[in-house]
């Protein structure tokens, strides 16, 4: 919980005179972590030893989400 | 060209894969009840009470002492309404007053004379009295001589006469006593006359008063958008006044996560003026009660039932107050957005 000290602030971000809420960035951040892990894992030859890879590949991406918005706004 | 086949089985794999999608659920459950515990909102405001500012007299606008966004103190003089035609009528009041006291004064000496009248009468009614036991003590002296014929008949009929004369006189003069009694009357209507113009006065003197208007509050002068020489209708409000002794944020929260609001609860408040800096504050109350389109509809008449065929329905949300602990004034504009986190947040750790 320690680490989300610095990027504490506001749970709603302004863009453009809107405010966005938190779990927005949280749910971008999730499908970037999910794209990111699998480029990641197709150079490194980890892919292939995936089986249901969409199933895997969303829950790492939800677990990431999930991580950030317990780390930022997590009680 | 090398085919791979889409669902080869591999344990590994199955593993790996039944172990994300485990975690990813045991996660977001556990988020999702942590959520649940922690309410938060951000669609808050930043809350304070108002004061309409008006005077309850009415009159032509003659010295205003603020101007718009000044920040003013309690007590201060905020404007004047011209008091000429107050003191006028104050004037009057007094004179009215004076002379419901004079009449009292009058009406006092009256009750003396008529009281001094009544005791005459009084002693007219023992003088008569006693000339009346004279002439009967005569006519009872003069009977025997008279019988026997000591004295000529003339001087016994004579007695006998002034007996019934003193007799009369006796009845007069108690009629005239009791009425003499009877006509000393009291003050009681000129002092209530006196009384009536006492409290006229007062409540002219009380309307002088009111043409001088004073802060109620420490606060913010808002809407002000008049100048000196404005005519004001008696209760017509000038501007507004925010008091800023006190800030709230209202926020409004889930009925389904109420039971995690509990009065007195730590409140971390972010005013999006400042998205950085977090205000600590406590619930202070959560509302009773809000309008809804089923409960709409006129009283006494019969209930207005929508036909519908809604399977998903909308959490209700009641409005929270939160009274906010000192903040950096800068922070704090009355409807500036606000988020709420109930219970953690960077104020309540």
């Amino acid at each position: 919980m320690t680490g989300g000290c610095t990027l504490r602030g506001a749970p709603a971000f302004p863009i453009m005179g809107a405010y966005f809420p938190g779990w927005m960035a949280c749910a971008l951040i999730g499908v970037a972590t999910a794209v990111g892990l699998r480029v990641l894992f197709l150079l490194t030859g980890l892919d292939a030893l995936l089986n249901f890879r969409l199933f895997t590949y969303v829950a790492l991406g939800v677990i990431a989400a999930l991580t950030v918005w317990t780390l930022v706004f997590g009680p | 060209m090398q085919r791979i086949p889409v669902s080869s089985k591999k344990p590994v794999g199955i593993l790996i894969a039944v172990l994300c999608v485990g975690a990813a659920t045991a996660f977001g459950i556990h988020v999702s009840h942590e959520d649940s515990a922690h309410p938060s909102s951000d669609s808050g405001i930043i809350d304070a009470e108002v004061v309409h500012i008006a005077s309850v007299v009415g009159g032509r606008l003659k010295e205003l002492n603020v101007s718009v966004n000044q920040h003013v103190h309690k007590g201060d003089v905020l404007y004047r309404i011209d008091p000429e035609p107050y003191e006028l009528t104050l004037r009057q009041a007094r004179a009215n007053l004076d002379l419901a006291s004079a009449e009292v004064e009058n009406q006092t000496r009256l009750l003396s004379v008529k009281t001094s009248n009544a005791a005459t009468a009084g002693d007219q009614v023992s003088r008569a009295q006693t000339n009346r036991d004279l002439a009967a003590r005569t006519v009872e002296r003069l009977q025997p001589l008279a019988g026997k014929s000591y004295i000529p008949w003339q001087q016994y009929d004579q007695a006998r006469v002034a007996l019934h004369d003193a007799e009369i006189s006796l009845a007069q003069s108690r009629i005239q006593s009791t009425a003499a009694t009877t006509a000393i009357g009291d003050l009681k209507s000129s002092i209530a006359a006196r009384d009536a113009s006492q409290a006229a006065y007062d409540r002219v003197r009380y309307e002088l008063r009111q043409t001088t208007i004073i802060a109620p509050a420490d606060g913010y002068v808002t809407s002000l958008r008049v100048k000196v020489g404005e005519v004001l209708a008696p209760s017509q409000s000038l501007f507004t006044l925010i008091a800023d002794n006190e800030w709230y944020a209202m926020a409004n929260i889930r009925e389904g996560d109420l039971d995690a609001v509990g009065i007195g609860d730590c409140v971390t408040v972010h005013s999006m003026i400042d998205r950085n800096t977090p205000i600590r504050g406590h619930v202070e109350s959560i509302g009773w009660g809000v309008l809804s389109v089923d409960s709409s509809g006129i009283a006494r008449s019969l209930p207005l039932v929508p036909r519908q065929m809604d399977w998903v329905h909308v959490a209700q949300r009641f409005p929270v107050r939160i009274q906010l602990e000192k903040a950096n004034p800068l922070l704090l504009r009355l409807g500036a957005t606000a988020t709420v986190e109930v219970r953690h947040g960077a104020a309540c750790p």
